[in-house]
């Protein structure tokens, strides 16, 4: 027992004032007339005694209120016992990451903390997580010895990335809600990569103490991996040497200098073999050219020849779909063969276009179905016959992708076909003399997208803009704007598809963009985008996220999605598959996916290739982390320990709830007593 | 009617005589419905001639039948005289909530006066003291006679101890001619010191009512704590306990009227004690009583 504020108990001197006011005060009572004494008698003794009695108590209230806030503010604290064993919870994090596949880690570390487990005391509550690559919660703290000792067998290993900073973070909020002392015991193999750029992330709260359970004894051995893969998603022309290669970098972690074999896997058959000469812990270089696959997805893997501790991460997976080159329908106005012209060169000319243009008049569109084309552009918004544009509404909505550009036909109020709104006015910048220009661009729009945009705005400053639309952005996406700030080119999601509109024209009258060679990088994003290729990376990282369907899905309409996970299961349910947004790709291997659009994809998952690399904390850096919560005793001074074991817990709040108890009581009787005199007037 | 003689309702009337006319109107009102009780030229009883009785009251019809003279009385043809001696000394200014004693002695003074004057053709007169003689208005039928006495008692403001031995004496030469005394006092006396100087009235055949006027804190006091009480007449002070209060001062309250009320029956005299709460008819009742009695 003691107090945080000890100077505030100088405030007793105020206990002064209720002495004065009840004993030193004499009591004077307002007199009251009768008729005649001649039948009372003095009882004056009998009357003090009594009043002073009454008074007593309401001195005693007083003073006990000024005790109680004095005794507030000097914030009166005891030493609780943090080694009440009912007190404790026992937390066992076992670590199934990727890393834990090396050799027997896993294996060791669940042991280890069965052992823990068994050897806690009858009654005492424990709660078990699984840190693999997100941190799961296997039980609520309990005390059910055979049910704990179930979930941790349950736990199996994973392929995610562990992070320490994850696990600080859950710790700490698990301590807003359990108060009492927590013995977080981590079976890991501390690996130096699961640490966050922070350490302050994975601090863990004042209430828990870190057993840190190693299970990568010595030295961290000898690993090859494979690091990445550059690999096309899509191939029409396997001859083609600017699409038709696979590059691999084969890095080693802790290792000498060796001669590694790296082999390309396609459909589990070996097509390609490379030998490679690596740098004591370097990396190496591999191509494979050309990538001679069939028809339809390929499941494909870069795999280097194993000889070390872990050989789970010897081969990374992709896949690569191999078809012909798609169709895509450009409708224009009748006499416009600009358009076309430069669209289709640029669509050829793009790095991964495998497209063929089809370029048809507005008025032949009767009869056809835009579902056979990858995606649909309608240059100059060209009035369409109206069987057409219904049709045209249906694909889109079904997940078919239209890019329209507005040129010299969109006249005020004339109406935009599919986009749902009109022609607001239309701005004729060669006639004033002043050609507009492109002021902003959004980098980080899919077609716009530039990692690192030069000075003249990602080439887009040196476009000239003679003529352009203006339309209402509302419920549209913005994705560059002219100087002016009206919008260039709108992005609007209608069911499962998409629109993407550019208020200017694709020829070179109404803007110079065709003659610029951000039009050839424009129009390849454009078309990898809205073909739906620019979703179907080659490979993709474990516990990332896919998503199967769009995010405003028309009424009424409910699409099956369906997924298929590397053991040929389906993990969502019936009614998973009718609701879910996206699916969490959690495991290594080939996801086969049917979207809510319809289109099929396969879609390799490779575990985090930091994982590979098995160094483990460094031992300051262990100590340092047990030692910030003051849970490692063989490095934490014993002085700690015992601030840890015998916590202050401040009584402030129950003081104060005291006082204000007091303060009732003293109003209650004080008023008794204002009372009394009242009626004595 | 009823609601006319309660005290609470006769202190928002200002006017005595207003007060006194509502009082005794609604108290006759409701004699009329009462067998028990007339008076005016009522016939009582027959009685023998004797030589010396007035010659105008022999039933000539009936001696006419039976050739016998027979006297015809009659209830209320004989005029008493009525004198009120009113205690007025500071002790009847205590109340608890309207009206005060003094506001209830007037109110009952007036209404007596009112019920003797106009209902009973009644001589009345009044006597104010303290401890001295302060108003004297001698008993009279002459017309004012009424005005005289409320104006009497509007003055009759409290101002001294009350002591019945000065008074008294002067009163057994004032009240020369048999009639009904009232007295209307607050009796904080000794009841033998009382009776010594008012059981003289009766000496000369008068009948005398003594009206004791309490209030209901002074019968049954309510008192939570211990208070300073002030005697209203000496000023003296006093710290009282509740408990007190509550047990013996109770007990000597009661003993006090018991005993009051045991030495007026034992000397001849009515004794009625009355509450400021309590409704006016009560002495009124009492006044009657006592003049059928008389006659």
């Amino acid at each position: 027992m003691g107090f945080l504020a000890p100077w505030f108990l100088g405030g007793l001197a105020v206990l002064g004032v209720p002495v004065f006011v009840h004993l030193l005060r004499h009591y004077s009572a307002t007199p009251r007339p009768v008729s005649s004494l001649m039948f009372f008698e003095r009882g004056t003794q009998s009357s003090i005694r009594h009043r002073r009695l009454k008074y007593l108590f309401l001195f005693v209230l007083r003073t006990a209120l000024l005790l109680l806030l004095v005794l507030a503010f000097a914030n009166p604290f005891m030493q609780r016992s943090a080694a009440d064993a009912n007190g404790h919870l026992l937390l066992i994090v076992l670590d199934n990451s990727f890393s834990m596949r090396t050799g027997a880690r896993f294996t060791d570390a669940k042991r280890e903390a069965l052992a823990t487990l068994a050897a806690k005391p009858h009654g005492e509550k424990a709660q078990i997580m699984a840190l693999g690559g997100q941190l799961e919660i296997l039980t609520q703290p309990i005390s059910d010895d055979a049910q704990l000792r179930s979930s941790l067998e349950s736990i199996q290993q994973g392929d995610g990335r562990a992070g320490y900073g994850e696990l600080g973070r859950t710790i700490r909020s698990l301590a807003e809600s359990v108060h009492t002392p927590i013995d977080l015991h981590l079976f890991s193999d501390m690996q130096r990569s699961a640490m966050p750029a922070n350490f302050t992330d994975m601090v863990l709260p004042g209430n828990a103490t870190l057993n840190l359970h190693s299970v990568a004894q010595g030295a961290p051995p000898p690993n090859w991996t494979i690091e990445s893969v550059e690999a096309p998603a899509e191939l029409s022309d396997p001859k083609d040497p600017k699409h038709s290669h696979v590059r691999a970098i084969v890095v080693g972690f802790n290792t000498p200098s060796a001669d590694k074999t790296v082999s390309l896997v396609v459909n589990g058959k070996t097509i390609a073999t490379r030998k490679v000469t690596l740098p004591a812990n370097g990396r190496a270089t591999v191509d494979f050219a050309p990538l001679d696959v069939g028809y339809g997805f390929n499941r494909c893997e870069v795999r280097v020849d194993g000889g070390d501790a872990f050989p789970a991460d010897d081969a990374s997976n992709f896949a690569v779909r191999r078809s012909d080159p798609e169709r895509v329908l450009f409708v224009h106005a009748t006499g416009d063969t600009r358009s076309a012209a430069y669209f289709g060169a640029a669509l050829a000319a793009a790095a991964q276009g495998s497209f063929l243009l089809q370029s048809m008049p507005a008025e032949q569109t009767t009869d056809l179905d835009p579902s056979k084309f990858a995606f649909v552009v309608l240059s100059d918004a060209a009035p369409l016959p109206s069987i057409f544009e219904r049709t045209l509404a249906q694909y889109v909505a079904k997940g078919g992708s239209v890019f329209l550009t507005l040129s010299t036909r969109a006249v005020p109020r004339a109406p935009i076909p599919l986009w749902g709104a009109a022609v607001q006015d239309t701005h004729n910048y060669a006639r004033s003399g002043n050609a507009a220009s492109v002021g902003q661009v959004d980098f980080s729009n899919t077609v716009l997208e530039q990692a690192h945009p030069g000075p003249d705005n990602g080439g887009w400053s040196s476009v000239k803009i003679f003529y352009a639309a203006v339309v209402d952005p509302t419920q549209a996406r913005v994705a560059a704007r002219l100087n002016d700030g009206a919008p260039l080119l709108l992005e609007k999601q209608l069911g499962e598809g998409h629109l993407l509109l550019m208020t200017s024209g694709l020829e070179n009258l109404t803007n110079d963009l065709p003659l610029h060679p951000v039009f050839v990088a424009l129009v390849d994003r454009i078309a990898r985008y809205l073909s739906g290729s620019e979703r179907l990376s080659s490979s993709t990282l474990v516990d990332s996220f896919v998503q199967l369907r769009a995010a405003s899905e028309p009424a009424g309409t409910v699409a099956n999605v369906e997924v298929t996970d590397p053991d040929g299961r389906r993990p969502l349910s019936l009614s998973e598959a009718r609701t879910a947004q996206t699916f969490r790709l959690a495991r290594a291997g080939f996801y086969q996916i049917r979207f809510a659009n319809g289109r099929d994809a396969v879609i390799g998952v490779n575990p985090d290739r930091r994982e590979s690399n098995l160094e483990p904390l460094p031992q300051d850096v262990q100590q340092l982390w047990a030692g910030s919560s003051s849970g490692n005793p063989s490095s934490v001074p014993n002085t700690a320990l015992n601030e840890m074991k015998n916590r202050p817990m401040s009584l402030w709040w129950y003081v104060m709830l005291l006082a204000l108890a007091t303060v009732i009581a003293e109003t209650a009787v004080a008023s008794g007593y204002m009372g009394t005199q009242r009626e004595e007037v | 009617m009823q609601r006319f003689l309660d005290p609470k309702v006769l202190a928002g009337i200002s006017s005595l005589d207003l007060l006194a006319r509502t009082v005794v109107d609604g108290f006759v009102a409701g004699l009329h419905r009462s067998p028990d009780f007339g008076f005016s030229q009522e016939f009582a009883e027959y009685r023998a001639y004797t030589p010396g009785d007035d010659l105008r009251h022999v039933d000539w019809n009936l001696y006419a039948r039976t050739e016998r003279c027979y006297i015809k009385r009659y209830r209320g043809e004989t005029n008493s005289q009525l004198t009120i001696l009113l205690d007025a000394s500071n002790s009847m200014l205590y109340t608890s909530g309207p009206p005060s004693k003094m506001d209830y002695a007037r109110f009952l003074t007036a209404a007596l006066f009112y019920l003797a004057i106009h209902s009973q053709r009644d001589a009345a007169g009044l006597i104010v003291f303290d401890d001295e003689v302060r108003e004297y208005i001698r008993p009279s039928t002459r017309p004012g006679q009424l005005a005289r006495l409320f104006a009497g008692l509007e003055h009759a403001a409290p101002k001294a101890q009350t002591d019945f031995a000065r008074p008294f004496q002067h009163f057994q030469n004032a009240l020369n001619r048999r009639g009904i005394a009232i007295v209307i006092s607050d009796f904080y006396e000794k009841p033998e010191t009382i009776m010594e100087h008012v059981a003289p009235l009766r000496f000369r055949g008068n009948e005398v009512i003594l009206f004791h006027i309490l209030d209901p804190q002074e019968i049954q006091p309510s008192m939570r704590a211990s208070a300073v009480l002030v005697d209203l007449e000496t000023d003296q002070r006093l710290e009282v306990i509740p408990e007190y209060a509550q047990t013996a001062y109770r007990k000597k309250i009661d003993a006090h009227i018991e005993q009051l009320r045991s030495l007026a029956r034992g000397a001849g005299m009515d004794y009625q004690l009355l509450l400021t709460s309590q409704p006016l008819d009560l002495a009124l009742r009492e006044y009657l009583t006592l003049r059928q009695a008389g006659n």
